[in-house]
């Protein structure tokens, strides 16, 4: 559950997206990413680094590239065929995620994603770890163990622990959302994505959701989008702006939430922020 | 505040149109049950009588008109388990390939899926031939049960397939990027994941499959043929169900009360085989969808 501490393969002192306590290392570093789809470009050359153990929140009007960013991440990209990703992504242990004989599978391990929509297997709560979980390795005795750390972090053990068993699709929507979080720390990933992990929950799911993932803070680097700017000002220690410029999406502030929400220097991030467009 | 009524004599046009709608379909649902009562009191008012433990395991006797039908029901069993043994891994894996691998509209897998469609309105007199020539003539397989089988397997390939991949295609998009977001390969993805979920949909293509082959006669004279001894292997003949009845019903003199009989007995067998498919797979999606 712990991003080990690392030795940069790149020098610290490259001038990066500027941590806001000072002292962060960066979990990710994006250099000139740009990703198009048959020719059309999506995301233009964004350049980030991604602190490690803390949170950055992706804001922007939709179609400005934020989900295409967060799934080059862990190159979920390659699923969408005629998809072309430039640039380089690198994990702080010089991992190069762009590499095209990179390990994808175990790439994918150690920066999870939390979609959307929850996307539980249609099987039971129990199967759903063991799945992936026997995939990456685990022998069956460990994995119960596994789980239910999971699940306890999660908050679901209570909820749960009585009917593993049975299928995972009849829990609400907020219980799958914390399902599908458990799911994949149950990987011990470094990093996790999540990609808009609120906006198909009613409030007051979505809160809990919230604060599961204000309190994973510290323990792993979480990248999120989402469209929720109050919620992005709660919980982001950095926050970057996607906008459309020239016809692709493009980041055109990003730094720490606090200075980025109070003075963006951009002026469309100012008025998306300020609540005036977007 | 604006009226939204209609004039009183077309709502009462209407009145009338629904409640008319409503006998028309009553009617309909009355004659095709009516059909469907008619067809088993007669099946067994006329097979009923020779229905017997005896009658469903002794041989054949005096070309069908006594004795029972055993080595029919154990002919018919093995060209079944032929058939299911080659379609079912074949169509599984060809509606995966049309599902997971190949590209939407792709000019590989347009030929494949015209293909498929193609085959599934070939009538099944032209697959005996085939059947006959192919696995019986050129594989060697001469009249046997084997070369029933697989003839009979290439005429419900194309319902397998197609009910595969309507299973495969309607399940939720959102699995494959679940899984691949796991760090799953694509493998692991389709057998634990998709193929799972899709069981209900591929058991309800075999079930239709089945009622298919245990009720074809076309396709299995001129493959697993007439012999009406017990099968020793499957290379040898041996006649199904289905051709004994046409036989006892056509070519045998005084055969149709056998007939009868034996046609009960499959009637009763494609209903069982249903009905046990049904539960099973309603009881898989219910198991899926249990709440606590």
């Amino acid at each position: 559950m712990n991003a080990p501490s690392i030795s940069l393969p790149f020098p610290a002192d490259v001038p990066a997206g500027s941590p806001a306590t000072g002292d962060a290392t960066a979990c990710l570093r994006v250099t000139g990413l740009t990703v198009q789809y048959r020719g059309f470009t999506a995301l233009r050359d964004i350049t980030i680094d991604i602190p490690e153990g803390e949170i950055t929140a992706l804001v922007g009007p939709s179609g400005c590239g934020k989900s295409s960013f967060l799934h080059s991440l862990n190159r979920l990209t390659d699923l969408v065929p005629g998809c072309r990703v430039t640039g380089s992504i690198h994990l702080a242990d010089g991992t190069e995620v762009t590499h095209p004989k990179a390990d994808v599978l175990t790439l994918r391990g150690r920066v999870g994603i939390v979609f959307q929509r929850p996307n539980p297997f249609p099987q039971s709560i129990r199967r759903n770890f063991e799945i992936p979980l026997r995939e990456h390795g685990w022998s069956k005795e460990d994995i119960p163990d596994r789980m239910e750390t999971v699940l306890r972090q999660v908050g679901l053990w209570n909820e749960v622990h009585d009917r593993l068993h049975k299928s995972a699709i009849a829990l609400s929507g907020g219980q799958l959302q914390r399902l599908c979080i458990a799911r994949a720390l149950a990987l011990e990933p470094a990093v996790i994505l999540f990609d808009e992990p609120c906006s198909a929950l009613d409030p007051l799911a979505s809160g809990v959701v919230e604060d599961l993932i204000h309190s994973l803070r510290g323990q792993l680097t979480i990248v999120i989008v989402t469209h929720n700017l109050a919620q992005a000002r709660r919980i982001a220690d950095h926050a970057a702006v996607f906008w459309v410029r020239d016809g692709a999406g493009t980041m055109v502030e990003h730094g720490p939430a606090a200075r980025v929400f109070s003075s963006p220097a951009d002026p469309d991030a100012g008025l998306y922020l300020s609540g005036a467009r977007g | 505040m604006p009226s939204v009524s209609k004039p009183a004599a077309r709502r009462a046009s209407f009145r009338w149109l629904d409640r008319s709608f409503a006998v028309a379909g009553g009617m309909a649902a009355l004659v095709s049950f009516g059909l469907f009562a008619w067809l088993i009191r007669d099946l067994v008012r006329l097979g009923m009588p020779r229905i017997s433990w005896e009658f469903l395991t002794a041989e054949v006797a005096d070309a069908g008109r006594s004795g029972g039908i055993g080595p029919v029901l154990v002919s018919s069993v093995l060209i079944l388990v032929c058939c299911l043994g080659l379609a079912i891994p074949l169509g599984t894996g060809c509606a995966l390939w049309l599902a997971e691998y190949a590209r939407r509209g792709s000019v590989p897998a347009r030929l494949v899926t015209g293909g498929v469609d193609l085959l599934a309105s070939v009538p099944s007199i032209v697959f005996g031939l085939f059947g006959m020539v192919f696995f019986g003539q050129t594989l060697r397989m001469g009249f046997s049960i084997l070369s029933g089988g697989l003839t009979l397997a290439c005429m419900i390939l194309p319902m397998l397939v197609r009910t595969t991949l309507s299973a495969l295609e309607a399940l939720p998009a959102d699995l494959r990027p679940a899984a691949a977001g796991l760090g799953m390969t694509r493998s692991t993805t389709i057998a634990k994941v998709l193929l799972p979920a899709a069981l209900p949909g591929i058991v309800i293509g075999v079930t239709l499959g089945i009622g298919r082959a245990l009720s074809e006669t076309a396709a299995l004279i001129f493959t697993s043929g007439y012999s009406t001894r017990w099968p020793e292997t499957l290379s040898d003949s041996g006649r199904a169900l289905s051709v004994h009845i046409y036989d006892l019903a056509l070519n045998v003199a005084n055969g149709g009360p056998m007939a009868s009989s034996s046609a009960l007995v499959l009637l009763a067998l494609i209903l069982v085989v249903n009905s046990a498919a049904v539960t099973l797979s309603e009881r898989w999606l219910l198991k899926r969808h249990q709440t606590s």
